[in-house]
This record gives C-alpha cells, structure tokens and sequence, in this order.
C-alpha cells in the first residue's frame, strides 16, 4: 500500500514490513497499532490496550452470569406496584406488557417488549455465541458477520434501560394519599442487569475474532 | 504491506462496524469517507468543524441547564398539580429507597451528560486557541471512557414513553424543560454520533504539527 505521503518523520527509521493482521484498533481513541503481543500501549493516547491476553473472555463471562442471575429476579419481582384507593397492583415486566397490550397501546407495549425483553435476551445470546466462538471454533467462515453482531450488542444495548427510566418518571409524578406508583425490587435487579451486560459487552475483546481466523 | 515508521498508521483507519482496514485519503471540506467493506461512515472533513462543535456544545450545556431547572411534565390528578424535574425524578428514587437504581439513572442521565458537555467546551476551546498538549489528551481519553456512558436520548424516550402510560390517569402539561431536553438530545445525538473521536484526535495532531513549524 502507499504510504509515501507528506511525513515529518521521513527517514529517521527504518522501514517496517508488517502484515496487515497485526494491526489492531485502540479501543480508546481508534488509533491503528501494531500488536506487540501482551504489553500493548497504545502510540496515540498511551492507554493501555488489550493487557489481559492471559484471561482474555473470562472476565466478559463474569459480568455476563452476573448479567443474566440479575434477570431472574428482574422477571420474577414487580416492576411496578400501582396502589389505587387502597388497592394494590403489582405487574411484573411481561404481565406490563400484556396490560399494556390489552388496554390498546399497541406502540408503548412493542416499545416495552423491545426494550425490556427482545434486546436484553438478545445481547447475552449474542454474547454467548461470541464468547463461545472465539474459544472454540464454530462459525469460522463468518468473520465480519461477527464484528457486525458485536457492533450490534453495542449500539441497541443502553436503550433496555427504557423500563427503568419510565418507572423513574411515574414514581417521581404519581404519589399522592390516594393514587400512588411505586418501583418494585425488579427495578433495582434489571438496572443491575443491565448495567452488567454493558459492562460484559465492553469487556469483550474485539480482537479475539480476527485471532481465531 | 511495508511502512516507514508507526506513525504512518495514522494514514489507516479500522472500521468499527466490521473490522476492515481503510486508507485514510484527503477528502473534500463537507463529504464523508465511507467504508470500502459495509458503507460504514468512517470519517467526515468539515474546515469549521471546531468552531461549529464549540458553539453547539455551548448552546447544549444551555439547554441542559434550562432542562434541569424548569419543570418536565406537569399533571392534574384528582385535583391536585403534580409536577417533576430531572434532579426531583433521581431525588425521589432515592428517596424511597432505590439508592442503586438512583445512583446509576443520576450518572446516566445527569453526570454523565453534564460532564460531555463540560468537557466538550474546554477541549474546543483549547483546540481553537491551540494551546493544552497533555490536557487535550486527557479530555479525549476521558470523552472516549464517559460517551457511552450518557443516555439523554434514551431518557427522552423514556419520558415520551411515561406520557403515553399517564394518559388514562388524568391531564398532562409539557412544561418548558421537555422543549430544553428535546432540543439539548438533538445536540447530544449530533455531536457525540456524528463528530467522531478519531477526527479530533486528527485535528489535534494537525494542530501540533502546525504549531512545531512555527
């Protein structure tokens, strides 16, 4: 490839013949670098890059169980407890969503479902398969389908937090004597969960799909 | 593939969405350069592009502030006005006891949000005055580790969301905060979306060459 662009280091060092597999991304600032093996700094920003080669996916894996435990309880426990005139309601995420769907809001219970459920099952399932898959070798012919997958976990992931921020707003609005809307336990266990895939999801290290070509 | 020294990989740039090595090629002031492998926008070359970013930043630290002082939703319910803010929304998880749900929708909808802003508009200052070397590089780095992170958009939905659910219960006013955070999103999608860290990092080294010239 041409590189004999305009260069102010022209000439102080010699020419370096790499292969174009070597070169990794920054995951700080996006800078292409050469891999070096385990000590990567990054040459733009300095940070460190990829430093725990020797327990590549484990830590991934941990706060994706993590994940996935706190998902339990976020389905199990109400969501949302509406107490109405001395009447308690409690809905979980899904018995939400059938309310929602009954009562002819067809848009909000599609948004709900999409966002609390569909993306959430979604991200560790995807994750599962990436984690799984650059360990062991399945799916090899499907490199850049891969990347997309993971480019996908990473752009819809934060919107599951919809359902924790609209029990948010109609706690903060609703709590009068007579009429008033509470947050269940499941809030604080899917906000976990969700916290947690995130955290799995930046964990992950792109790098290991190229690796295991 | 041969190189004269690593900082001529600077003329390459990966794909973040399928991991495909680019040259970087001079493009024309307003055009983008795309992905050769999935069309993926790769970078953007925009001659105004600091004074552009600095006075958005500014304008949505503005719309932030507006959008946390003024009330978001108002509402009639059995005769009485209830209303909420963004802080009054966190303060009242916490008030009944959600402290780990409050602490992280307070960093995702406030801190984080507040601190892109804030960060925004000393790093383009510094850069429109061309001075800060190390400074510069510690915003970028800490900009890289916070945008993720901030979820105003998501918020906003949310709220639109919550309107739609409250609509049974009784009369709804949009108050003049819902306007502020709608318009401080757009700014939040374009800058953290559309200006991408790369660029600057870029505009930065620019700068640094020029100013070892002189």
């Amino acid at each position: 490839m041409d590189v004999e662009k305009e260069n102010p280091f022209r000439g102080r060092e010699t020419v370096i013949e790499i292969d174009e597999d070597k070169l990794i991304p920054c995951p700080v600032c996006d800078a292409v670098n050469i891999d070096k093996g385990k000590k990567n700094s990054c040459r733009r920003c300095g940070c460190a890059m990829y430093h725990h080669r020797s327990f590549s996916t484990e830590k991934s894996w941990a706060y994706l169980l993590t994940a996935i435990i706190a998902y339990i309880p976020a389905n199990l426990y109400p969501m949302l407890i509406t107490s109405a005139f001395g009447t308690k309601e409690e809905s979980t995420i899904l018995g939400g969503v059938v309310l929602l769907w009954e009562l002819g809001s067809y848009p909000v219970a599609v948004i709900i479902f999409l966002a609390s459920i569909m993306i959430p099952v979604m991200k560790f399932l995807i994750l599962i398969y990436l984690l799984i898959s650059v360990k062991y070798p399945i799916g090899k012919d499907k490199k850049a389908n891969k990347h997309k997958l993971y480019y996908l976990t990473e752009v819809v992931g934060p919107w599951s937090m919809i359902d924790i921020f609209v029990v948010a707003i109609l706690a903060a609005l609703i709590h009068l004597s007579s009429i008033e809307i509470l947050a269940g336990t499941a809030a604080t266990a899917f906000a976990i969960s969700v916290f947690f895939t995130l955290l799995a999801a930046h964990a992950f290290d792109e790098t290991l799909i190229k690796e295991n070509k | 593939m041969k190189l004269e020294n690593e900082d001529a990989l600077d003329n390459f740039i990966i794909c973040h969405k399928c991991y495909t090595l680019n040259e970087e090629h001079p493009i024309k002031d307003g055009s983008s350069a795309r992905c050769s492998e999935c069309g993926n926008v790769l970078y953007q070359y925009d001659s105004r592009l600091i004074t552009n970013a600095l006075a958005l930043s500014i304008a949505g630290l503005i719309f932030f502030i507006l959008a946390n002082v003024f009330p978001l939703v108002q509402m009639d319910i059995l005769g009485s006005e209830q209303f909420i803010t963004i802080p009054k929304t966190i303060f009242s998880l916490l008030d009944s006891g959600f402290y780990l749900v409050g602490l992280l929708c307070a960093f995702l909808v406030f801190i984080f949000p507040l601190m892109i802003f804030v960060i925004n508009i000393i790093l383009f200052t510094l850069l429109t005055i061309k001075r800060g070397e190390k400074l510069t590089k510690e915003l970028l780095i800490l900009l890289s580790h916070v945008t993720p992170w901030s979820m105003a958009d998501i918020f906003f939905i949310s709220i639109l969301v919550a309107i739609v659910k409250l609509v049974a219960f009784g009369q709804i006013h949009i108050g003049i905060s819902f306007w502020a955070l709608m318009a401080f999103v757009v700014i939040d999608v374009y800058i953290t979306k559309s200006i991408r860290l790369s660029e600057i990092w870029m505009l930065r080294k620019k700068i640094l060459l020029e100013g070892e010239r002189q």
